[in-house]
């Protein structure tokens, strides 16, 4: 503690890497503004989607109710699911990564800064083209899952559907630049010392979604430009009249869509793995099998994409076989579960909000995990699958599962952010709340589905035995709308008058702990050298480093001695320390491929307008081009950073 | 220790709270409930999620448990600084721990695998029935029971021989589409370009509750559809009198107060400037439209418009004036548009259709809703 007081007390020189007020904002190429953008911008885009679903669950209250007219039910299940996925969830993983990563791994910034911007700003761009759709002729209505042929122009008519290709290409590209980002980063930009196996597991976590990320998004980019293709121009392949192939579609959009489960869950994952040691004051249990599980479950993600087809007729032959490989990926998740378990197993719990929503992770996972056992079973599977059975599975898994993950992770970070700490005893009451609600809403899904309703339904008649089960999900869906209500209340009243968050307000063993709260643009005046898994431990608790890893080396011991003398060298003046630069050029790109999006919509419907304006946006993004590389070419040749 | 039996004894509240939702969504003996099977398909596979739901249980009352024990055991008391033990790991309890999922879920893989053998069984017996699925309803045709070539055609009720394997023919005209009898069998997608197969057998007569289960557009959620499985002396009796055309249609009926008469309403049908014939077909009449369901001995129907309205008169003629607020999207409503009616529909006329629709029925003893 006292040396990370120290740090945090000598370090906190003004901030000269930013522009003032908003240009500040819409210029930086600093890891942590970027991630606090996508916090806020996914935050704002899961409140959307929590509005969306809260329609959808008014809608359903009651039987044969008429408050949404069905195409309007339609665009809002299509949309929640886009959004949560794509536009919430995923992205709040990436912003968590985006602040934490280089500081957990002691860098002084993502490896790429202004791409990094860049990813920002088409992720922001793709989400508001998907809401502009809202203005143009209606939202897209035919599921985030868009199976063909109803995509077709000749079913789908609005261009609802070409603003999700376009949205989602957009979020894609941004995605799979960042995920490269995050491996560059993680692999070459680690503290001297941290080796892979000391590297701490929420790192090891974002590292798997990046791989997991670059193989599975590329093959949703390419299907939706097929489909666009075959929206605008001619093509025919998603439509069996002309010879295509509607199942085709399908494999295409798992093979991307299952591993996209893992790539919103592990990162969440990692999350519980910080927190609970943490809040156990022990190390992880099994370090190794938690890293190594993750990356289990990374790779066996892309073998049971058909999983999600066992409906369609691939023969039994193909539907044991992904069956089969879905009961495997319980093995490592059931590992991370039990090693998570004794993790906490004698240790000294400090029963935080964030370790609460560590728990109830852990608690809801499991029930998620286990009614994802019968849908694994291909028999049992079609009776289950495309009911509400799956709606109450899938929000076990990504709201009691990612979403409580996420909020676990932001009531741990956010004093690191934001210097302030959240309203703890508000948390709690938050937490419970949501916990009961959520329950409330998804448990009786399971039965209304094993009871015969089915999924995206804007109605439903009364006597199918549903009431009960839909009133009750209704009533808890607005009591969860309350609890996320809270949450937001404890940030904005948090942000101004919170407590002072010291640079290490739980007693944390990585290095973001280390560095003052928030950290100062270059996170780290001298780049700290790393002797084990918990290197502020090491400090502050010199006498437990004995019983750290079994395999430790003397060598290594040596090397902490060599580093705490190097430790107490003064620390080196702010302006000599280079950071990138702040810039425009990413916006103006990314504000260019933006134009380019609309004429590529409209590009089928309109023809040389559409092209001017596709000109226009490849102008701009050549314009954003060239400002970038001529600020690279001043930057590089003095420093290396 | 003397904790121990205080936390388990917490647990036992959520347990039997879950444990009695899960028995009471069991036990009601509602349309569309999986957990009520009376098809052979539905029942292996019941019978198959019985055992990996006590398994599912046992996990969840473990893990839960153990969550919960820890919780409470291990929580930092006021004034206890005390570090606890560094514990890294233990290879061999892990070993333990990835060993023991990995048995259950072979245990799950095997059972299951034998199900799925199972359910894929088509006899060479079985009588084979095409489904179609249509923007937004299911057409049935019965290609070994027609005459003269032209198979048996009738939608939105399908019937089948109780006691006796059906083999479905699925398949789809536009999107794709999701057939689902929950009581009797799983699902299985109905994909254009795509012929998949569904075998099961209807353990006792009895009207069955169906729906498509596959997002396929905007009234996806009206388009619905009963089996309904008679005794074998009662189905070829249905059979019998389905390859027959209607006779001429004669009578009246009055409905909300007017009097349709029949032979009016076919001569109504029949006119080229009323549309019906654009889209329907009734047997032994020219009325060949391929677009709508096929109309033949339409008075026999359970449901109007796919599943949406129970079958009367009063429904029918409600259905004629007022298609596209009842069912949103569909074709009919783009023709019969209610300046259309206004134009070219009279109640009178609507009344006489009705009178000509009702009047062809086919004469089955119908089994009970199950």
């Amino acid at each position: 503690m006292a040396i990370a007081e120290r740090t945090a007390g000598t370090i906190s020189p003004p901030d000269i890497h930013a522009r003032p007020g908003w240009a500040g904002w819409l210029s930086t190429t600093d890891h942590k503004r970027i991630g606090i953008m996508y916090l806020v911008s996914a935050f704002i885009f899961f409140l959307i989607g929590g509005i969306e679903a809260l329609l959808m669950r008014i809608q359903l209250g009651t039987p044969d109710n008429t408050f949404l007219t069905p195409d309007v039910y339609n665009q809002m299940f299509t949309m929640h699911g886009t959004t949560m996925v794509f536009l919430a969830v995923m992205p709040l993983n990436v912003g968590l990564g985006n602040y934490i990563v280089p500081l957990m791994i002691g860098a002084r910034d993502m490896a790429f800064p202004r791409l990094n911007a860049l990813s920002i700003w088409l992720f922001i761009i793709g989400g508001l083209m998907l809401y502009v759709s809202f203005f143009a002729g209606g939202a897209p209505n035919v599921g985030w899952f868009a199976y063909a042929p109803l995509t077709q122009k000749q079913f789908a008519p609005s261009a609802g559907v070409d603003y999700w290709i376009i949205g989602i290409g957009l979020t894609g590209v941004a995605s799979i630049a960042g995920a490269l980002n995050f491996i560059v980063t993680i692999l070459n930009m680690r503290a001297p010392g941290m080796t892979l196996s000391r590297m701490p597991l929420f790192v090891w976590m974002q590292l798997v979604v990046a791989f997991i990320l670059i193989f599975a998004f590329p093959v949703l980019t390419v299907a939706t430009i097929q489909l666009l293709f075959d929206r605008h121009f001619g093509t025919r392949f998603f439509l069996p009249s002309q010879g295509g192939d509607a199942v085709l579609w399908q494999h295409l959009f798992w093979f991307f869509g299952h591993p996209e489960v893992y790539i919103l869950i592990l990162p969440t994952m990692g999350i519980i793995s910080e927190v609970l040691p943490t809040f156990s004051r022990k190390p992880i249990f099994g370090y190794a099998f938690v890293a190594y599980s993750g990356v289990a479950i990374g790779f066996l993600g892309f073998l049971v994409w058909a999983h999600h087809m066992f409906a369609v007729g691939l023969g039994p032959l193909a539907n044991a076989f992904f069956g089969a490989a879905s009961f495997l990926i319980a093995v490592p998740t059931g590992v991370k579960i039990f090693n998570w378990l004794a993790t906490m197993w004698q240790g000294s719990l400090n029963l935080t909000t964030a370790m609460h929503y560590a728990i109830g992770f852990i608690s809801m996972f499991v029930i998620g995990g286990i009614s994802g056992i019968t849908l694994a079973s291909p028999p049992i599977n079609v009776q289950q699958t495309d009911s509400y059975y799956v709606v109450a599975h899938m929000h076990y898994v990504l709201f009691g599962g990612a979403i409580q993950g996420i909020f676990a992770g932001v009531f741990y970070w956010f004093p690191k952010m934001t210097g302030r700490m959240l309203d703890e005893r508000l948390g709690k009451w938050q937490f419970w709340l949501m916990l009961i609600s959520f329950n409330l809403t998804f448990f009786p899904m399971h039965l209304s589905g094993n009871e015969g309703m089915p999924r995206r339904i804007y109605t439903y008649e009364a006597g199918m035995g549903w009431e009960l089960w839909n009133l009750l999900s209704t009533i808890g869906s607005l009591l969860l709308a309350v609890a996320v209500l809270l949450f937001l209340w404890n940030m904005l009243t948090s942000l101004r008058r919170g407590a002072i968050a010291p640079a290490d307000p739980w007693d944390g063993a990585t290095l973001e702990w280390a560095v003052s709260s928030p950290p100062p643009s270059y996170n780290f005046a001298v780049v700290p050298t790393v002797q084990s898994r918990r290197p502020l431990w090491d400090r502050k608790y010199p006498h437990l480093h004995e019983s750290h890893d079994p395999g430790e080396e003397s060598m290594e011991r040596l090397g902490a001695v060599m580093h705490d003398a190097a430790e107490t060298e003064p620390p080196i003046p702010a302006g000599a320390i280079h950071m990138p630069s702040p810039t425009y050029a990413p916006l103006i790109l990314a504000l260019g491929i933006m134009v380019l999006g609309f004429g590529i919509i409209y590009l089928g419907d309109l023809g040389l307008a559409a092209a001017a304006a596709m000109l226009v946006g490849l102008l701009v993004m050549a314009g954003g081009i060239v400002s970038w590389v001529r600020i690279s070419h001043v930057d590089s040749p003095h420093h290396a950073h | 220790m003397r904790t121990h039996p205080r936390s388990l004894a917490r647990l036992v509240g959520p347990v039997l709270l879950i444990g009695s939702f899960f028995a009471l969504a069991a036990c009601a003996n509602t349309p569309g409930n999986t957990y009520d099977p009376q098809g052979d398909h539905a029942r292996r596979i019941y019978e198959l999620l019985i055992p990996i739901w006590w398994m599912a249980l046992g996990v969840f009352v473990v893990v839960q448990g153990l969550l919960v024990y820890a919780v409470w055991r291990f929580r930092r008391r006021p004034g206890s600084a005390a570090m606890p033990a560094q514990v890294h790991g233990n290879t061999q309890v892990e070993i333990l721990w990835t060993v023991a999922p990995a048995i259950i879920v072979l245990v799950i893989a095997v059972l299951t695998f034998r199900t799925q053998a199972a359910n894929a069984v088509m006899p060479a017996d079985a009588m084979r029935v095409t489904a179609v699925g249509h923007q937004w309803w299911f057409e049935f045709q019965y290609p070994e029971l027609g005459t003269e070539g032209k198979p048996i055609v009738t939608a939105s009720d399908m019937y089948i021989p109780a006691g006796r394997p059906v083999t479905v023919v699925l398949e789809a005209k536009d999107v794709i589409h999701n057939f689902w009898v929950p009581k009797l069998a799983g699902k299985t997608y109905m994909i254009p370009g795509k012929t998949n197969y569904l075998t099961f057998t209807a353990e006792q007569p009895g009207i069955y509750r169906a729906v498509c289960a596959e997002f396929c557009g905007e009234a996806h959620a009206l388009m619905r559809f009963r089996v309904i499985a008679i005794d074998a002396a009662e189905f070829d009796r249905w059979v019998a009198q389905k390859r027959v055309p209607p006779p001429a249609p004669s009578g009246t009926l009055t409905v909300n107060g007017l009097t349709g008469d029949a032979a009016r309403g076919q001569a109504l049908f029949l006119d080229a400037r009323k549309q019906c014939i654009s889209c329907h077909a009734i047997e032994g009449t020219n009325a060949r439209g391929a677009i709508g369901p096929n109309l033949t001995y339409y008075g026999s129907r359970q449901t109007i418009a796919a599943g949406i309205l129970p079958y009367s008169p009063e429904n029918l003629g409600r259905w004629l004036r007022e298609a596209p607020g009842l069912k949103p999207g569909n074709l009919m409503s783009r023709v019969l548009t209610p300046q259309w009616i206004r134009a070219n529909l009279s109640d009178q006329e609507i009344a006489d259709l009705v009178a000509y629709l009702d009047s062809m029925k086919v004469s089955v003893a119908l089994p009970p809703e199950r």
